[in-house]
């Protein structure tokens, strides 16, 4: 084991740290941007998926089905590399990865919405009806609140897969954090590079995991 | 004059049919009371008047408003547009067996959310009355709370006073008191009976016989889908004049 | 309330991030092949057997948008890979820019998935496969190759004090190779393929650890990338005299390129001419070890 850490001083800790810092910044870019277009864009898929004319929820099972039952790693590829074959376009890789992870991550956050819509009692719709409210009133004041506490655990580990995931954007190139710890892993034949990388990740998510409890926290003045 | 006028009104479940051809009326400043057993339709009928279920023929009437407007070439009832049926449904309260409250909500805004943001009342408006209905409703010290922190008694106060918030010309209770302690009921029907005196127009669906007799003015009974018997309480329950009302009646002071 | 407002605030910075740290190759694939055709029709038209199949723009192309792509796997030391810096430097990236300043155009170096290569190229999102990349038949048939411009031996690389000396210790093995690369090739092929259990990782890197933490007793992997491995890193492996068939590392192009790989070929040709081919292969290997004619 002893030559596995051979070659590693003080000063390539600091390089190693720099770069991986910048493939921090890729990986959290990859995060962030999925987060924001996969989370309104699930709730789309999950009201579409409960859409009463067939035309579009037909469509959006097999969508579903389809972004559950193939690989993460294999949607990748033929979202960057599938225009090609199909109209002779190429296009930024950066881009296709974000495709990629907010079709696949819209996929599940809607299951995870459409289970935490169908697990509120009917009780508060006729309740809210009762009062007079519209029904994007009912949506937004009495439903979606209650429908957020139910979903944060789940969501919670869907968005710790996710900060995970972003690893599988180095099968198009995408030099994120893991992408660059084994390219140094790899120049100096040492596993040093990789543990850091795996302690980057725990950092992150650690964070994500303190921000869940954080919010779980916050909507616990109620049952 | 009849405020809430309820005319052959027919609902099935598939095949089933829950409610073959009921009419009544309700008088302004009526306490009616409609008893029956399980599954005879009566709590279907508030929910048909509340817009909770739709109706299959028949005509309801709030003041001036007609919830069906016509009728389809197919004979299915047409409602009206849903500018009438807003008001229809505003026109009403209605306070639910499990309460239904907004449990993310606390007590102040479950009462005051409705007329706020349904009734464009102001807030300090809505504030100044939510406390009087909840100093009424003997809740003055649970503003803050949350539904969760309430007995269920306290729970089905709260819903009362969310009900009344919004002005109703005729108040609903469908079945208050059962999913209550029996420990627990006395304080909801004080409320209720408090009401009466102030002639709010009511209709309580109940099984509690002794309560709808002392508090309603009139009672109807109900078995199978179909209005058995209606009259005075006293003479309905205590002298009924058809064989299932007696049947029913029986069955219940046996149960008791 | 105040939790979301900072949460907002992250996603915000790390949005402008996005906006604003992103760099690149550039991947306008479209207006650059109308450029080209308009440089194209005003210009020479060349064109051999790929009449048929359309003009061969390929130099055009690259000389329109001033830039040539150059795809790697950038671990693979001392072919192309990243310093400590997070540069990708080598042999071939040195080489590669001095051929870009021949053709007049600047070089932009994609790093890419090994296994995805032939897609990557396939798909114009690089324009060729400068990698320390082995000839083969295979390879032959889906791309347009160089000619072979150093030699290369697939060695196996074993752990110092490894019972293993010769090639006939290494029946009953179990060897890594990289996924991909012509090792796995040939090394499936050859007489000892019945005797040994290949296992496959994604870079050489990994399968050397792997030989480190016992899982495998050899990696079968290039002469050049495991003696500067050895050296580089003072690591403690021995490299088996015996290897099997000597092998030569060459450019890939899209099939139909012709143009394109002919210009890079006659850039090199000049360059061993000049001198400038034995000065980056003095650097990174003490001597000229090329073999371009």
């Amino acid at each position: 084991m002893e030559s596995l850490f051979a070659t590693i001083d003080a000063a390539y800790m600091s390089k190693l740290l720099v770069i991986l810092l910048q493939g921090v910044l890729t990986s959290l870019r990859i995060f962030a941007i999925t987060l924001v277009i996969a989370v309104p864009l699930g709730f789309l898929v999950s009201f579409a998926k409960k859409s009463k004319y067939k035309i579009v929820s037909v469509p959006i099972n097999i969508y579903i089905l389809i972004m559950r039952g193939t690989p993460l790693l294999l949607q990748i590829l033929i979202v960057y590399f599938g225009p090609y074959y199909v109209f002779r376009l190429s296009y930024d890789r950066f881009a296709a990865i974000i495709i990629a992870f907010v079709l696949n991550y819209a996929a599940y956050f809607a299951e995870i919405f459409r289970g935490g819509i169908e697990s509120m009692p009917v009780g508060q719709y006729e309740a809210a009806g009762a009062l007079g409210f519209t029904k994007a009133q009912t949506f937004f004041r009495i439903i979606l609140p209650q429908v957020v506490k139910r979903i944060l655990p789940a969501s919670a580990n869907e968005v710790i897969t996710l900060v995970k995931d972003t690893a599988l954007a180095q099968t198009i190139g995408v030099a994120e954090l893991f992408a660059l710890s084994s390219k140094q892993a790899s120049f100096k034949t040492s596993v040093i590079p990789l543990f850091v990388a795996g302690i980057f990740y725990f950092v992150l998510n650690w964070i994500v995991t303190a921000a869940f409890a954080y919010f779980e926290k916050k909507l616990d003045y109620y049952k | 004059m009849a405020v809430l006028s309820v005319k052959n009104i027919k609902k099935a479940f598939g095949s089933n049919v829950v409610l073959t051809d009921i009419s009544f009326d309700v008088d302004a400043g009526e306490v009616v009371a409609i008893i029956g057993p399980s599954g005879s339709g009566k709590s279907t009928i508030l929910r048909c008047i509340n817009q909770l279920e739709t109706i299959d023929g028949g005509q309801i009437t709030l003041l001036d408003d007609n919830m069906i407007a016509g009728t389809s070439p197919d004979g299915k009832p047409i409602y009206s547009p849903p500018q009438v049926l807003r008001k229809m449904r505003l026109n009403i309260g209605l306070v639910f067996q499990n309460f239904n409250l907004f449990p993310h909500f606390s007590v102040m805004r479950n009462v005051t959310e409705a007329p706020i943001h349904v009734l464009k009342m102001p807030k300090e408006q809505a504030v100044e009355e939510a406390k009087d209905l909840l100093a009424k409703m003997g809740l003055s010290e649970k503003h803050d709370s949350y539904p969760y922190q309430l007995s269920g008694g306290q729970q089905q106060r709260v819903s009362i006073a969310r009900a009344l918030a919004l002005h109703p010309e005729v108040l609903f209770f469908d079945e208050p008191t059962s999913a209550l302690d029996p420990e627990l009921t006395g304080e909801i029907l004080k409320v209720i009976r408090a009401l009466a005196q102030e002639k709010r127009t009511m209709v309580i669906v109940t099984h509690e016989m002794a309560f709808a007799r002392d508090v309603a003015d009139r009672v109807i009974f109900m078995d199978q889908g179909v209005i058995v018997e209606q009259g005075d309480p006293k003479e309905v329950i205590n002298h009924p004049k058809e064989e299932r009302t007696k049947l029913f009646l029986k069955r219940y002071s046996e149960d008791n | 309330m105040k939790g979301k407002k900072l949460l907002a605030l992250l996603l915000a910075v790390l949005m402008l991030a996005t906006v604003f740290v992103f760099a690149g190759c550039s991947n306008t694939k479209k207006e650059d092949t109308s450029d080209a055709q308009q440089t194209e029709e005003t210009g020479d038209a060349e064109s051999g057997e790929e009449a048929a199949a359309g003009e061969d723009t390929s130099l055009a192309d690259v000389q329109a948008k001033g830039e040539i792509i150059l795809g790697l796997d950038d671990s693979f030391p001392p072919m192309g890979f990243r310093n400590d810096d997070n540069e990708i430097v080598g042999f071939d990236i040195d080489l590669a820019k001095a051929v870009a300043d021949k053709l007049g155009v600047t070089l932009c170096v994609q790093p890419i998935s090994w296994d995805a290569k032939e897609m990557e190229l396939n798909s114009g999102n690089i324009d060729m496969i400068w990698n320390g990349m082995s000839y083969s038949e295979e390879r032959d048939e889906a791309m347009n190759l160089s000619e072979p411009y150093l030699n290369n031996d697939m060695v196996f690389v074993v752990a110092n004090g490894s019972p293993i000396a010769s090639l006939e210790d290494i029946k009953g093995k179990t060897v890594a190779v990289q996924n991909g690369s012509t090792a796995q090739d040939i090394l499936e092929a050859s007489d000892l393929a019945a005797d040994i259990t290949v296992v496959g990782f994604k870079d050489n890197m990994t399968a050397l650890l792997d030989m480190e933490a016992q899982g495998c007793d050899a990696v079968f992997m290039d002469k050049v990338v495991a003696n500067y491995t050895i050296s580089a890193n003072g690591k403690d492996y021995q490299v088996l005299e015996e290897g099997l068939s000597p092998e030569v590392y060459v450019i890939g192009f899209r099939k139909g390129d012709q143009a394109l790989r002919d210009a890079v070929q006659q850039a090199l040709h000049e360059l061993k001419e000049d001198g400038t081919v034995a000065e980056i292969s003095t650097q990174w290997f003490g001597s000229d070890v090329t073999i371009i004619e």
